[in-house]
């Protein structure tokens, strides 16, 4: 059974964020990028299925600019066993059905069983791409899962996170994607051995015109009028002083307020 | 004028508070020269599909079948393309809920449709959409443009709108789903509850909540500490119970428990809006945070930016002291 793993690359989701001139996104200038969070899950899970003898190849595919590629080799030291990239500067400022479109016709000819990805990505948080990518193949689709079986070779069982502590169960007839939420397992880091191995392992770089798109087909539909920090709404009285000092302010509020003491 | 469709949630017994919501925020989308229907799915649900005409929509259409008893992506999708197709709305409607985006992706990529989650607010204008929503998880609020397109897809912040109250009741309508239950490529096996150990934050009247800002597990008995002078139960975000700092019964949120306790301490936590959904309607909200721009300080009565290995023991002694 070969499988893929969707990733993104995105900003350290612990950075200070400003943003930038135009108000547009954050100023990704200063910003450390990592494998998004939600992803590294969906990629445990499947090496997971690899060591177990279930899954032959573990294929990782982000599509971003160059500097994306990062995120790919932390894959393949990880034990992904190749990757593909889809870059192409027509990309820049994509939408998820842009991404999804890109990822569809990436995969045209690979013959992959089972789809993985992260529920959102921390930046954007559109929650959108892998259940767009199962749309496009017409495969079915569950979405933050936070367990996942193979039962057989055609049926995955999927327990997906709903609200209030409840879990649905669900089984889905392969080939099928899937998105995980966080949690679900303890993502494994790559060792120095893996960091060696993965500058051995393929990376395909692809351009819209190698998929067979044109630019034109790609326009994105979403366009960002504007970021901007919350309005501060009541917001919190801030209290000042030593730790002391904001301590027995506090024990006075609460008291004054709730009558718990 | 324009025309907006609703997708309903219901739990087989009762309507979900969703629902109503996304019929109020229809309406205002919607304008009074606009068409807001509803559309629930299930078997045997006629009974539910009235009860929803009565909120807010001109009609209810209620597609009923074995392949859409329980939610699964494959089979509401399928079930709903008829609809969408025969009724031609200018947006769909679908609460940002597990199984709201769940299905909106699946109907956008099916309509080759545009698609804005997780929105506050959203406004149809001549020519295009604009939608707001939330981006890095709670930091900054979003706002999109989209060129009309028929449909176009939008999931709704749970809270983010009122119910309709009154109006007049609408017509309800059945629909059979043209799914046989053997086609079916997904299939609900049951909904049960995640691992419990037994502990109730949701009764809980004092909780102090640690966040990722803790760093580490051994960190967490500053907090403990704190829950114990306090007399409170011990919570957390997400981001400790995916660590495995504490089991998942910890976790407050939308994916955890709902808390409304009369004092809630946060210590270390951003305020995420799946966090924050979980406790906002807390009595007194009390934030600990180095971040001044955290989004928990938009939802806490008192804050104070700082370390909270320095003022979290502070308290403790302070409220150690004031129970003498």
């Amino acid at each position: 059974m070969k499988s893929l793993v969707l990733v993104k690359h995105v900003p350290d989701g612990n950075s200070v964020f400003r943003l930038n001139p135009a108000g547009t996104w954050v100023d990704e200038t200063n910003l450390s990028f990592t494998v998004n969070d939600f992803d590294r899950y969906a990629l445990e899970e499947l090496l997971k299925l690899k060591d177990a003898g279930k899954v032959e190849e573990v294929v990782a595919l982000t599509v971003g600019p160059a500097d994306a590629a990062a995120a790919l080799r932390t894959c393949l030291a990880t034990g992904a066993d190749r990757a593909i990239h889809v870059k192409d500067e027509a990309l820049a400022g994509s939408d998820p059905f842009v991404v999804a479109r890109a990822i569809h016709a990436a995969i045209a000819s690979e013959g992959f069983t089972l789809i993985l990805g992260g529920l959102q990505a921390d930046d954007d948080n559109h929650t959108q791409v892998g259940g767009l990518v199962a749309g496009l193949l017409d495969w079915p689709f569950a979405s933050a899962a936070v367990g996942l079986s193979l039962l057989s070779a055609s049926t995955l069982r999927v327990d997906r996170e709903l609200e209030n502590n409840e879990v649905q169960v669900v089984d889905l007839t392969l080939p099928a994607v899937v998105t995980v939420q966080t949690g679900m397992n303890t993502p494994r880091y790559a060792s120095l051995k893996g960091i060696m191995a993965a500058k051995k392992k393929p990376v395909a770089t692809l351009s819209l015109s190698d998929l067979g798109l044109n630019p034109a087909d790609v326009g994105a539909k979403l366009r960002t009028v504007s970021l901007a920090p919350p309005p501060k709404g009541k917001g919190a009285e801030i209290l000042t002083g030593s730790p002391d000092e904001v301590a027995k302010a506090l024990v006075g509020r609460i008291r004054e307020k709730t009558g718990v003491l | 004028m324009a025309k907006v469709l609703v997708l309903a949630e219901h739990d087989g017994k009762n309507l979900k508070e969703i629902s109503f919501e996304l019929l109020g925020m229809a309406h205002k989308i919607a304008g009074g020269a606009g068409e807001v229907k509803a559309v629930l799915l299930g078997e045997d649900v006629s009974e539910l599909a009235s009860r929803l005409a009565e909120r807010g929509a001109s009609e209810v259409i209620y597609v009923e079948g074995a392949s859409v008893r329980h939610y699964t992506g494959d089979g509401y999708r399928r079930a709903l393309v008829p609809v969408v197709t025969e009724e031609s709305p200018d947006l769909i409607l679908l609460g940002h809920t597990p199984n709201g985006w769940d299905l909106a992706p699946l109907l956008a990529a099916r309509f080759s449709a545009p698609a804005a989650t997780g929105c506050s607010k959203i406004v149809l204008e001549i020519g295009k959409g604009r939608f707001t929503r939330k981006a890095f998880n709670g930091k900054f609020v979003h706002e999109i443009e989209i060129a009309s397109a028929r449909p176009m897809v939008a999931t709704v912040e749970k809270g983010a709108s009122i119910p309709v109250e009154g109006g007049s009741a609408g017509t309800v309508r059945p629909v059979a789903a043209a799914v046989a239950e053997s086609d079916m490529r997904a299939r609900h096996v049951e909904i049960k509850k995640a691992e419990a150990g037994g502990l109730d934050l949701s009764q809980a009247s004092i909780i102090v909540s640690a966040g990722r800002g803790i760093g580490a597990a051994e960190k967490l008995d500053v907090i403990r500490a704190l829950a114990e002078a306090l007399g409170g139960q011990l919570g957390a975000s997400r981001a400790v119970t995916d660590a495995g700092w504490l089991p998942h019964e910890h976790q407050i949120g939308s994916s955890g428990t709902s808390v409304s306790p009369k004092l809630y301490v946060a210590c270390g936590i951003s305020g995420a809006i799946q966090h924050v959904v979980g406790m906002k309607s807390s009595g007194y909200i009390v934030a600990i945070n180095k971040d001044a721009d955290a989004p928990i300080f938009g939802v806490a009565d008192v804050g104070v930016v700082g370390d909270l290995f320095e003022i979290v023991p502070a308290l403790t002694r302070a409220v150690k002291e004031a129970k003498h």
